[in-house]
């Protein structure tokens, strides 16, 4: 067995399996401390204190997730270890090969999602505290005494702000939370009205006989390639004569023609066969009851997967929301234009801008989580079509 | 016999009709919209572009000065500086953009455990937020307390270039910091287009060339990468445009910056021309935005003409051969 162990191969096991055991307990010893940390966060009130007492909880945790990232490591590693010796010698090449490609992929991720976490993180830190690393190792970017703290400031239910906001209610809803909830009504009644609208004009293009519905099409798909941003001047001017400028019509209406919306949809209903809407029609359907009980159930996915898209286009569609919003009323304030008021406010105040991005960044990544396939098939499949 | 023919003729015309009706009327609200906010602006822009800007910010008391702001636009260093900076924008960002995503999609384009979670974890950046992207990237970038001067503080002490002035502070890497934050946040769209043409290459192609002799970087270069060429068209198409719209990561990062004096004037090194027309527009001079907005879409055009043809060309010489 022993003289089948070719030198290098061994060596260049050893140094792949030593990379492995340093990045999964980096990767698993931040991810539980991470969850001690939002733990422990939780557990422990408001002010510097409560800080210093998730401090020493944490302090409590430190075996729990150490040793969980231990654990991980070693199993992780027996595992690697066995396969590599049980594996044939000529498959052992291929064996590092592919070692390689999940430390490869592994590092990249980390690369990729740092940003995130790194925001996840600070967002917890205590005031004043951001700049605070651990000396021996600048990498551990997990704080060591969370708070919440930062979460109360931006929705201003701190103790300092809900007296503040008795004496002055309008200043104390400019928070985190109104402006959420601003653009999630923003965001899904301009993805509503969008995949409505897009879905009744794709069924026409699709299955239904119009003059001139070629040269149309046409006349859509060529507004596609103008940039977004040579509308800016005349929208403006657009929605400010219509007496729109700072309400929340204004913040969508200009973007609900969506083109893109309808290209992606004809696509999908031309697969429709005709013949079920014949069979519908025999069977003495209406043309609404038609397009409501045939089309729309076979296109749903695709509806869907728009839906989400124009969600997603209006949760961050920064620049227009930016100028169509009427400072004056910090009523209608959304999300992306709230953060970039915020960050002039609070310049340095590193935890306080990490808590509230994770206001637009939370509940997306979690939309994504859920709804993975939709975004990445909806969002490719233009480019793989044209 | 003759009346029911009559009579069937007759219905289907009314049908017809109907039918039309019906179409017109599921297609008006969308034709509204369409018409309202996406054609009637582009005559309306052309309109605004010959009127000045009012000193008030008011909309309504512009003044007619005719071709004054082409002929303004003609002598704007600014301007022109800024479609500079955002030609080399596009440079960088591109080529890179193209390189990550198609170094993620070989490595992804093997039977791998996990998958899927890898390509979801990728994917992941580019669905949120540009403006908190770029917040959280300026931070990252921040001399003195953000993430990567503190960790070239521990490698390298405390008077290193990412401590002192920061990538974001310096107008030579001002720009690049801007590229590389946008790749990795856009790499996993174009991994997973490549990916899916990757997996459309039959393996019996491969194998020919393996009985051939090919080396793997024969393999890649002469089979890989001209298989993929659409992918990468698409993908230097996405690009200009989006280089030509780039805004929100200019306006989250650098706000322009840093500034530079160049021939006598002062100048954004990061001023690309989306930021320049906001600024303009942010300013008031609304005729003059509009000008410029005409200026980058008759620039667009072109560019969109001259890459039809490129491609055109190109597919003819394929042919060719």
């Amino acid at each position: 067995m022993s003289k089948d162990l070719h030198p290098g191969r061994v060596f260049a096991f050893m140094i792949l399996l030593a990379i492995m055991i340093t990045l999964s307990y980096v990767i698993s010893g931040q991810l539980f401390k991470f969850g001690a940390m939002v733990f422990s966060a939780f557990t422990t009130g408001e002010g510097a204190e409560s800080a210093m007492k998730a401090g020493e909880l944490m302090l409590k945790l430190t075996p729990v997730h150490n040793g969980l990232a231990i654990i991980v490591s070693i199993v992780l590693t027996i595992c690697v270890v066995q396969r590599f010796l049980r594996t044939k010698n000529e498959m052992r090449g291929a064996f590092l090969k592919r070692m390689f490609l999940y430390e490869a992929l592994a590092v990249g991720v980390v690369v990729v999602l740092f940003p995130f976490f790194w925001m996840l993180c600070t967002s917890f830190k205590p005031s004043g505290q951001e700049l605070v690393i651990s000396k021996t190792n600048p990498f551990d970017i997990v704080p060591s005494e969370p708070t919440l703290d930062n979460f109360r400031r931006v929705l201003k239910t701190d103790a300092a702000s809900v007296a503040a906001g008795a004496l002055d209610p309008i200043e104390n809803k400019k928070n985190f939370g109104t402006y959420f909830l601003n653009s999630l009504l923003v965001a899904t009644t301009a993805a509503f009205l969008v995949t409505l609208f897009a879905s009744m004009g794709a069924y026409v293009f699709s299955k239904k006989e119009l003059p001139y519905k070629q040269q149309m099409f046409m006349l859509l798909l060529a507004t596609m390639m103008i940039p977004g941003m040579m509308f800016m001047v005349p929208q403006f001017f657009m929605v400010c004569k219509m007496g729109l400028f700072g309400t929340k019509w204004a913040m969508f209406l200009p973007h609900l023609a969506s083109v893109f919306g309808i290209f992606m949809l004809k696509q999908f209903m031309d697969t429709i066969p005709d013949s079920l809407i014949e069979a519908a029609q025999i069977d003495g359907a209406s043309e609404w009851q038609v397009f409501r009980v045939v089309i729309v159930p076979l296109a749903l996915p695709i509806i869907l997967t728009l839906f989400l898209l124009t969600f997603l286009f209006h949760w961050s569609n920064f620049l227009w929301q930016l100028i169509v919003t009427n400072f004056e009323n910090p009523l209608s304030i959304t999300l992306p234009v709230g953060l970039a008021l915020f960050r002039g406010q609070y310049t340095s105040e590193l935890g306080l801008i990490m808590s509230a991005s994770c206001f637009s960044i939370v509940p997306i990544a979690v939309l994504f989580l859920f709804a993975q396939r939709y975004f990445i098939e909806g969002m490719t499949q233009g480019a793989v079509k044209e | 016999m003759i009346d029911t023919t009559n009579r069937e003729g007759c219905t289907l015309a009314i049908r017809t009709s109907q039918d039309t009706a019906v179409a017109a009327g599921f297609l008006s609200p969308f034709m509204l919209l369409f018409g309202t906010f996406l054609i009637f602006p582009i005559f309306y822009s052309f309109y605004l572009s010959f009127f000045g800007s009012p000193t008030d910010y008011s909309l309504s008391n512009l003044e007619f000065v005719g071709l004054a702001n082409y002929k303004r636009i003609m002598t704007d260093f600014q301007f022109w500086w800024s479609l500079g900076v955002t030609a080399l924008y596009g440079v960088i960002s591109i080529p890179l953009g193209i390189c990550a995503s198609l170094a993620l999609a070989l490595l992804l384009d093997n039977k791998l455990f996990g998958k899927s979670f890898f390509r979801s974890a990728f994917f992941l950046p580019n669905v949120l937020d540009m403006l908190v992207v770029g917040v959280i990237w300026t931070l990252i970038y921040a001399p003195k307390f953000g993430a990567l001067a503190q960790i070239t503080t521990w490698l390298m002490g405390e008077n290193n270039f990412f401590n002192t002035t920061g990538l974001l502070g310096s107008p030579y890497t001002a720009l690049l910091a801007v590229v590389i934050a946008m790749v990795l946040k856009g790499a996993g769209f174009g991994m997973v287009l490549f990916l899916a043409a990757l997996q459309n290459i039959p393996e019996a192609v491969y194998e020919a060339a393996d009985i051939d002799g090919a080396s793997e970087w024969q393999k890649f270069t002469k089979i890989t990468v001209p298989l993929l060429r659409p992918i990468i068209i698409f993908m230097v198409i996405t690009g200009v445009i989006g280089s030509l719209n780039a805004f929100t990561e200019i306006y989250a990062m650098t706000s322009g910056g840093p500034q530079v004096v160049m021939g006598g004037e002062t100048v954004g090194s990061t001023s690309v021309a989306g930021y320049y027309l906001f600024k303009q527009f942010d300013s008031g001079n609304y005729g003059y935005a509009a000008a410029i907005s005409y200026m980058l879409l008759i620039i667009t055009l072109g560019i969109t003409w001259l890459q039809q043809r490129i491609a055109t060309r190109n597919d003819a010489m394929e042919a060719k051969k």
